[in-house]
């Protein structure tokens, strides 16, 4: 957990430093140091106008969208690291129960909801695919409960069939709408372009929360890997945990997705990556999981917007083919051993 | 009076005031607003000097109006003029290189109000005008409000003239000759233009009869059926750049035996051409010129 923290520190100073434009280290140091004076005190430091768009750079562009990257990397391997826990099963993602599905249809109808609400899209879209998530799982959950008790393999059924479903809507939302398609396109693949600090402090929360449940939730984790019926002999409340786990799961991936849009991979590989080095202990898994998801993230974001720079490659693209062969390369393993 | 004399009081005082009255009008311009199409008034305190156009239509625009050399940088896709090319790269609307734009110091950014651009570069403190045309009318409003914006109303002004007797003088060759059904082809789904869009304007505008009836909307993806029984006599394939020919065509169910087939009326179109013809900017006359010409051959 230290080693993984220290490199997530130095990952985080390097990607500080690296940009299309070329800012020499004490130059970002002296603007990092200028922008939390002047968030802290509630001054700025006065400077003049070169140093000034070098503080813009830094402190509201580059430091905003790591903390985002930081951010949306720990909470969907956070999600993938409760659903894959929960469920028993290593191919479980945080888009399982129809999150990205529910929140693509949502974003793309506030979108494509015409000119006259395009001034809406600042808080609108984020605020409509956050509810579309949140929606969505709730609407599988209650399809897949018997009564009080929520069998898993119906729950991933309503989960994949309500997310085809969704996909199939979006598609054609996309379809209806040529002249927004682009955008609705960008934002369905991911991206962390438009990041802000106020898009920070909306994420930061739900992830906290978040975490603090699956951490809480951690050892009884471990129980449940025994299977549903052994856990609650062993006096588990395992309807409970299974609910507790969901909610935080979606939390996450729900206030992820609404600030960054569908990144792929994160969520799945991630979570088994860790658990490949440091074994399958929740209790350390799960806050590892974070700190490499957030790693993960802002080396994948750092890659998306400095290979082809002045383009920008979706960061979900980056998260695709980094995370592909690896995850092949860890099933390839499964099936020899 | 001998003309060269110097001017009398009286016509000193006249000229006095002349010029006091000009500076008083020049100097009420500004601050100027113009309201965008996100609804948002775009303030800017003096002319601008260093603008950046993430909008292909608005690079040809702002040089349009004289201000070519006030541009510091430009999308991926903005190539006309082609002094534009020289230009900084910034990436595309739609994922800005934003550092490189804040580094530029820009006093005005164009975006497309669908980018969400604007969310971002707003509260970095730059000017943004978010907003792009999307209808024929919609390219004079557009031409109005960036001469408002950019200090060249009378540009604005000359230009929108211009390019109204352009539209103007096809309207006068074509008017009173038959008008050929046509089919305009966007991709290969099919996606076609709808009669009230940009391009279906213009498809009107140049003496063609779209096969498209108006309540499919202005992108229609249409039944291949539809275009057989329709019968088109010219097809353009806006799509050509991007692989689709006339052997596509031809292969097509059906689609050898329409008359423009037959007839060989159909128009392979290049990439420059796409361009004109799908950006609503100060092309639009040489884009009518381009669809009148295949339409009615004989009369340009």
């Amino acid at each position: 957990m230290l080693a993984s923290s220290v490199a997530f520190v130095a990952l985080v100073v390097v990607a500080a430093g690296v940009g299309s434009v070329a800012i020499a280290p004490t130059e970002v140091a002296a603007a990092v140091v200028r922008g939390a004076w002047g968030t802290v005190v509630g001054e700025t430091v006065p400077t003049d106008g070169a140093t000034r768009v070098v503080d813009t750079i830094v402190w509201h562009i580059r430091l905003p969208r790591i903390a985002l990257a930081a951010l949306v990397g720990a909470a969907l391997a956070l999600a993938g690291a409760g659903f894959q826990g929960v469920f028993r099963n290593p191919l479980a993602d945080p888009y399982l129960l129809g999150a990205a599905s529910g929140a693509g249809f949502a974003a793309a109808l506030a979108m494509v909801g015409g000119g006259t609400f395009a001034w809406l899209a600042g808080a609108g879209v984020p605020l409509a695919a956050f509810l579309g998530a949140a929606a969505t799982v709730t609407v599988v959950v209650a399809l897949a409960r018997r009564g009080w008790s929520l069998p898993i393999v119906p729950l991933v059924l309503a989960g994949v069939v309500v997310g085809s479903c969704l996909a199939a809507g979006t598609s054609f939302v996309l379809l209806a709408a040529r002249e927004q398609a682009t955008g609705v396109l960008t934002w369905l693949l991911g991206s962390l372009a438009f990041a802000s600090w106020g898009r920070v402090g909306t994420l930061a929360p739900a992830v906290l929360v978040s975490a603090a449940v699956l951490l809480a939730a951690a050892r009884s984790l471990d129980v449940l890997q025994l299977g549903e019926r052994a856990a609650a002999q062993l006096g588990l409340p395992v309807e409970g945990l299974k609910l507790a786990v969901v909610a935080a799961g979606t939390l996450a991936t729900a206030a992820a997705v609404s600030v960054a849009g569908v990144i792929g991979f994160v969520g799945l590989v991630v979570p088994h990556a860790v658990r490949l080095a440091l074994g399958p202990d929740h209790r350390r898994l799960v806050p590892v999981a974070a700190v490499w998801g957030a790693g993960f993230m802002v080396l994948a974001d750092l890659v998306a917007r400095t290979v082809i720079a002045p383009a920008e490659l979706p960061v979900g693209v980056v998260t695709a083919l980094v995370g592909a062969p690896f995850f092949l390369a860890l099933l390839r393993r499964r099936v020899v051993t | 009076m001998n003309p060269l004399q110097p001017p009398s009081s009286v016509a000193r005082r006249w000229i006095a005031l002349l010029v006091v009255a000009w500076v008083g009008v020049a100097w009420a311009a500004w601050p100027i607003g113009v309201v965008d199409d996100l609804g948002r008034e775009v303030r800017l305190a003096a002319v601008p000097q260093r603008i950046v156009s993430l909008v292909p239509s608005h690079t040809e625009t702002v040089c349009a109006l004289g201000a070519c050399d006030r541009l510091v940088g430009r999308d991926t896709w903005s190539d006309h003029p082609a002094q534009v090319l020289a230009l900084p790269d910034l990436g595309s609307a739609f994922a800005p290189d934003l550092e490189a734009i804040v580094a530029l110091r820009p006093d005005l950014v164009l975006v497309d109000e669908y980018s969400g651009a604007v969310d971002a570069l707003a509260p970095l403190g730059l000017t943004v005008y978010a907003g792009t045309p999307q209808r024929l009318e919609e390219v004079f409003e557009t031409i109005e409000r960036l001469g408002s914006l950019l200090g060249a109303r009378t540009e604005a002004a000359v230009l929108a003239g211009r390019l109204r007797g352009e539209l103007d003088g096809v309207a006068a060759v074509v008017a009173g000759r038959s008008r050929p059904s046509v089919f305009y082809e966007v991709d290969p789904a099919p996606y076609s233009v709808g009669p009230d869009g940009f391009i279906g304007r213009l498809i009107e505008l140049a003496g063609g009869a779209n096969i498209l009836p108006a309540e499919l909307g202005d992108f229609p993806l249409v039944d291949p059926e539809f275009v057989v029984a329709a019968d088109p006599q010219v097809i353009v394939l806006a799509d050509a750049p991007y692989g689709v020919d006339l052997a596509a065509l031809r292969a097509r169910p059906g689609w050898a035996e329409l008359a423009a087939v037959r007839d060989g009326r159909v128009i392979e179109v290049t990439l420059a051409q796409v361009n004109v013809l799908s950006r609503a900017g100060p092309r639009i006359g040489e884009a009518l010129r381009l669809l009148a010409g295949w339409f009615h051959p004989g009369a340009f």
